[in-house]
């Protein structure tokens, strides 16, 4: 099926609910999000995949949104920043970052956070090592890594 | 009452001298022994569950209904006259509701000149019109519309082409401006008469904050009153940047910053886009937002200037008898210097010295304020010149800094410190980076290839504070308290310990605190910069929960029918005779009531010099065949007076080491001189450290005493004293390694494998 | 972004037929998509190949080589086990390639046609010669970045992490266009450009590289993958390169030295290989070797340093095939 180049539907889940937005195919996962669903906690900093902080997870994979299609979701789950806590109780990676004084600015976090939730995912009690590769693909500006990496390790170990 | 006093404060490494107005009188420092219940203790940050769920509200998330949004064209050239613009087929795109250019813009002062859009541009990236359409993407294309005749003019973009003959000149007066100059003694004798001197040239490349929410506002005129949401370290010097374009009084302006995502120096004030975004949303009566993209934060929105730097530095009998130091800064358009040669004048008591640092106008975009600017670039080559003369004196240069670094009189005013234990740093950080390992020469590393090195350097700063700054804290019936400034938390955690400060003074639990700042209707509060927000609001705040406090005890008093002198407010609670009440309590017993305590910030004893002090010590590994450099251990040691909260303090030690290592290391922008375009201007090829670049150690140390004589807590400030040092120490502990003395930051691969040559055919 | 039309086809000739019809692919969008929002692609439409079944993953049948579907996510082949015991170049040529999320992004078809990261050509506002201008910026402006040898008229660098280590393995790629299936060398996929070839892959218009094959022959070799970046993390390739031999009692048999980051191509001299062939790989052999790949290199104003890098890194890499 052939789409655009005007508006178009399209099919997502997420954080659990499934929505229908409507945008021409040039607009990227990240827009969608932060303009037509509101969901602003995910961040655009570079808008051209050098920085990570609009990182989410697609079919609970870690990928910039800045640089991913939203017509190309369709179907998919998408997960942000807004949707890991659960029943009003924050994600352990949420509370680890709290814990460890894990953000300066806080403007790279929910970026930093969903690096972490996909590797838990995949390896739950990671070493510091298993970190620094989960978030490389996420600068911070104010130099909050040592923490970030703390609270990372520590989250493994709290779930 | 309030009153009308002087005050003297020293602020990015000047002296400044004003009338301040102070109410009430300053409180005595806490005796010693006081056992404090939030001071001096870690906590978790006041603002940490909004920051990690999203929820945090920055400038960029602000979308209000009827939004419009604005791109701004800038210069493709520059240098060039902008003889016409034609907007009128960006005018007829679909969603174009309004465009300004010079042509049509109402005159709008900004940094002394009378309008936004100048007839001359005057770097890649000056702006030369501004588009608000419906959305973004519009708006984009609005500016592909725009049909600019320039004029192209000759241009000068390179630091050392400026200073030349060649070089075109931007100026009247020439692009070379004497800014700053200091003597004392005879250097020129002394470096005659001195056995060893060392003859470099240092450069600094320019660098760039990159904060990673740039820079923007989204501003909504309702008719009445202008609300501008702006990413500032300083709402009030948004607001005066504002009165100053618009010519609005104060009273029809609000500037708001809930949550910013870091600035670094960069955003001290109202910028274009304030003003662009303001202007449209009064034209057009709609809320306009005007953010910009990373590219534009990094062509337009400020950067550290590149230095070129000459030192001659002589030492004699043990001691250096002499430095000469001559800055040249590139500002781009800039219109003052970040000047390099404050460490060199204040740092180490050398009798003979002459210093002079010169301002150097291009074709490239302004240098804003960047943590501790000037500071930076001055102690890379600063003590990166001491090394070298210790080196060719043979001395160890930690013993020979000691010589010079004891004195408790700041060498160029001649006024004693208020505080000063810089000895004490050096000891704490030689036992923990193991001083004793080091040997001339360097020692063996992990690999044959590998050679290990150790190196130091020396840190002086402000951040000693000072007034204006006032805060009103308001307590509930309920018990709860809302403290209220004028300040704002650029992510050094501001909220967290004024409510620590409050609390304590107060005699509440910090969950009963909420703090609001961000809002130019709160008391007035100081730019978040110049490490000065705690050591200015700290005290005013301490005074405002102090004066609630005695209201309170007061209130509680007549409710309790007890002598006031009788009660104790602790932990949220009216003590009185072992019998505890809580404060909520008492005061349900007063219907609808608020409590207000006010404070002010006292001035600082004007005969007395507050600064900070510290040392970095790294050790690091240089691969000596591919020059890449492995920075595995940092101590950090600073004394900045009593510490409020030792896990925020760290962290922003930490954070100044890393943003300190990218300019060591790894950023530096790049100019094409032909075209005067950036070539980096992204993340991509703007280098700033990642977390795989953080040295495996960075220990964290504080002397943690109170500066007695600072004010009322005996606080002083961290923001810059971490980012000053650390190049420094690292092209120290790489030159102690392999004999390579690399002058230039960063010290890049083809920097460090040139000096490794250098090094080799010496050897 | 200019605005275009996007389908997703599950079946591979739906997609090979609107290529035919002027369509661009989209796999992971990772370069793509950065092109797009500089202006520097402008497709009318997409054609989003992840719905595409049997593009995707890798299998080795014993005798038979190693298969890579185009579509493959990087992140994939970096963690699979199975295949670092198959071919361990494979992950360490990868662990270093940009970041977790590109690499669940972006797959192996698209790493092979990246385009290059030169500022000059990255830069919209800069018409250089190889986006049809008249000349190349970088030769006398900034080009710490750029190609010391085997350049014409444009200085780029090839920037794969898996390109070299591929073709040190004699990686073959298949290519599908409406009209039918090639096979080529993968080392034929890359062009330096001169004359009239303002362009570095020699794909063909409508063409879709569909698979990457190793001749089980190439398995057999031992290999690994150097890099060199400006920071630890995150950085294209200063200098790369990617050695493999079969080591036989001590002597290196088919050795392959390929080097990125050097050249507008992969960087590869046979004379070097030959040289190599039969040694146990020591010192003054790899010294020998860099001399002949590295002969004729003519650095510009500010990549001279890529010299000494590219001579440690090939001694290095040779020397641990034998370590």
């Amino acid at each position: 099926m052939l789409r655009g180049p005007g508006a178009t539907d399209v099919a997502l889940t997420v954080n659990g609910e499934s929505v229908t937005v409507h945008g021409a195919p040039r607009r990227t996962l990240l827009d969608t999000l932060r303009e037509t669903l509101a969901l602003t906690g995910t961040k655009k900093v570079c808008d051209e995949g050098t920085c990570g902080a609009c990182t989410v997870l697609v079919d609970g994979r870690p990928v910039y949104s800045c640089m991913t299609l939203a017509v190309a979701c369709e179907g998919k789950s998408i997960e942000t920043i807004e949707g890991i806590a659960k029943d009003g109780e924050l994600h352990p990676v949420q509370r680890a970052f709290i814990d460890a004084d894990a953000f300066q600015c806080g403007f790279c976090t929910p970026g930093q956070i969903m690096s972490i939730v996909a590797l838990l995912r995949e390896n739950a009690g990671p070493t510091e090592d298993d970190v620094r590769r989960a978030v490389a693909g996420n600068l911070c500006r104010c130099g909050a890594y040592p923490n970030i990496v703390k609270a990372g390790v520590s989250a493994g170990k709290r779930r | 009452m309030p009153r009308v006093v002087k005050s003297r404060e020293e602020f990015e490494g000047e002296i400044f001298e004003s009338l301040v107005l102070v109410e009430g009188k300053d409180l005595p420092l806490p005796a010693a022994g006081t056992e404090f219940s939030e001071i001096g203790r870690s906590r978790r940050r006041v603002d940490g569950v909004q920051r990690v769920t999203g929820r945090a509200r920055y400038t960029q998330d602000v979308y209000l209904p009827g939004m419009l949004y604005v791109r701004v064209l800038r210069s493709p050239y520059p240098r060039a006259r902008v003889r016409r613009i034609d907007t009128k087929k960006a005018e007829k795109l679909p969603g174009v509701r309004g465009v300004l250019h010079r042509f049509n813009a109402p005159k709008a002062a900004f940094r002394g000149e009378e309008t936004i859009f100048r007839e001359e541009v005057r770097f890649v990236g000056d702006e030369v019109a501004a588009v608000a359409a419906d959305d973004e993407q519009t708006a984009v294309e609005a500016l592909r519309l725009i049909e600019v005749d320039y004029e192209l003019l000759p241009h000068v973009v390179d630091l050392e082409e400026a200073i030349g003959d060649m070089a075109p000149r931007l100026d009247t007066d020439g692009n070379v401006a004497e800014a700053a100059t200091h003597k004392r003694g005879d250097a020129k004798r002394a470096l005659k008469e001195a056995d060893f001197v060392v003859d470099a040239t240092y450069r600094t490349s320019t660098q760039v904050h990159n904060s990673l929410e740039t820079h923007g506002a989204v501003a909504a005129w309702d008719g009445e009153q202008l609300t501008v949401y702006e990413s500032t370290q300083h709402t009030f010097g948004v607001r005066q940047g504002l009165r100053t374009a618009l010519k609005l009084p104060f009273s029809k302006i609000r500037v708001l910053c809930d949550y910013m995502g870091g600035g670094f120096g960069s955003k001290g004030g109202a910028g274009k886009y304030s003003i662009i975004a303001s202007l449209f949303s009064m034209q057009l009566g709609r809320p306009v937002r005007c953010v910009l993209t990373r590219e534009e934060e990094n062509i337009a929105a400020g950067n550290r200037s590149a230095t070129l730097q000459q030192f001659r530095i002589g030492g004699k009998a043990g001691r250096i008898t002499a430095i000469e130091h001559t800055s040249w800064a590139n500002v781009g358009q800039g219109r003052w210097v970040a000047n390099p040669t404050g460490p060199t004048n204040t740092l180490y008591d050398i009798a003979n010295l002459s210093s002079k640092s010169y301002k150097v106008v291009t074709n490239a975009g302004s240098l804003a304020a960047f943590r501790a600017p000037g500071y930076v670039e001055g102690t890379f080559a600063l003590e990166s010149a001491v090394d070298e003369l210790a080196e060719k004196m043979g001395v160890d240069p930690l013993t020979l800094r000691r010589k010079h670094a004891g004195s408790p009189k700041d060498p160029m005013s001649g006024k004693k410190y208020s505080d000063k234990h810089l000895l004490e740093c050096y000891r704490i950080g030689a036992a923990e980076i193991g001083w004793q390992r080091r040997r001339s020469g360097g020692i063996r590393g992990s690999a044959p290839h590998r050679r290990r090195g150790i190196g130091m350097a020396t840190q002086i700063w402000g951040g000693g504070g000072g007034p204006p700054a006032y805060a009103t804290v308001h307590v509930n019936p309920d018990g709860t308290v809302v403290l209220t400034a004028g300040t704002q938390d650029i992510g050094t955690g501001t909220r967290t310990v004024l409510a620590q400060i409050c609390a304590d003074e107060l005699g509440v639990d910090l969950d009963a605190m909420q703090v609001r700042i961000g809002d130019t209707d709160h008391p007035y509060g100081p730019i978040s910069a110049g490490s000065v927000t705690t050591a200015s609001m700290g005290p005013a705040v301490r005074i405002a929960a102090r004066d609630a406090k005695e209201q309170l005890l007061g209130a509680a008093a007549g409710v309790l029918e007890t002598p006031k002198a009788e009660l104790r407010l602790e932990g949220g609670a009216i003590v009185s005779k072992g019998a505890r009440t809580p404060l909520g309590e008492i005061l349900s017993k007063v219907e609808n009531n608020t409590v207000i305590g006010r404070g002010a910030r006292h001035p600082n004893d004007p005969d007395l010099s507050q600064r900070t002090f510290g040392a970095h010590f790294a050790e690091v590994e240089v691969d000596v065949h591919t020059g890449e450099i492995t920075v595995e251990h940092i101590v950090a040691v600073h004394d900045i007076g009593r510490i409020v909260n030792p896990t925020t303090a760290r962290s922003q030690v930490e954070g100044g080491v890393l943003q300190a290592l990218g300019f060591a290391l790894s950023e530096e922008r790049f100019l094409d001189r032909a075209t005067g375009r950036v070539m980096n201007a992204n993340l991509e090829n703007y280098k700033v450290p990642t977390v795989k670049d953080v040295p495996a150690k960075i220990t964290v140390k504080f002397v943690d005493r109170p500066d007695r004589k600072a004010n009322n807590l005996g606080i002083k400030g961290l923001g810059e004293p971490p980012i000053i040092p650390t190049a420094a120490a690292i092209a120290n502990a790489v030159a102690n390694a392999t004999g390579a003395r690399v002058r230039h930051a960063p010290l890049t691969r083809a920097r460090v494998l040139e000096a490794l040559a250098v090094a080799g055919a010496r050897s | 972004m200019n605005a275009f039309s996007y389908a997703r086809p599950r079946a591979l000739a739906e997609a090979l037929r609107m290529l035919r019809n002027g369509a661009v692919a989209l796999a992971g969008g990772t370069d793509l998509v950065g092109l797009m929002k500089d202006g520097l692609a402008r497709p009318q439409s997409l054609v989003d190949l992840t719905g595409i079944e049997g593009l995707r993953g890798w299998s080795h049948a014993k005798g038979r080589g190693l298969r890579i579907g185009a579509l493959t996510p990087l992140v994939e082949l970096e963690t699979s086990d199975a295949l670092a015991k198959t071919m361990p170049i494979v992950r360490e040529s990868l662990r270093d390639a940009a970041t977790v999320q590109l690499r669940t992004m972006g797959t192996v078809g698209g790493n092979l046609l990246q385009r290059n990261r030169c500022w000059y050509f990255r830069d919209e506002g800069t018409v250089c010669w190889l986006k049809g201008g008249s000349r190349c910026f970088a030769i006398d402006g900034e080009n710490r970045y750029h190609a010391i040898i085997g350049a014409n008229e444009c200085v780029i660098v090839s920037p794969s992490d898996l390109v070299p280590a591929l073709l040190a393995y004699d990686a073959e790629i298949a290519l599908t266009s409406s009209r039918g299936t090639r096979r080529m060398k993968l080392a034929d996929l890359f062009i330096a450009p001169h004359g009239k070839e303002r362009r570095e892959h020699s794909l063909r218009p409508g063409e879709l590289i569909t698979e990457v094959r190793v001749p089980e022959a190439a398995l057999a070799r031992r290999g690994t993958y150097l890099k060199a970046m400006d920071r630890k993390a995150w950085s294209f390739a200063l200098v790369s390169v990617a050695a493999a031999a079969r080591i036989e009692r001590g002597v290196a048999r088919d050795v392959r030295v390929i080097m990125g980051g050097l050249a507008p191509v992969p960087w590869r001299v046979i004379a070097a290989e030959k040289a190599l062939e039969g040694t146990t790989l020591d010192d003054a052999s790899c010294a020998d070797a860099a001399d002949r790949l590295l002969a004729g290199a003519t650095p510009l104003r500010d990549n001279g340093y890529k010299v000494t890098l590219a001579r440690e890194l090939v001694r290095r890499a040779l020397r641990s095939l034998v370590a």
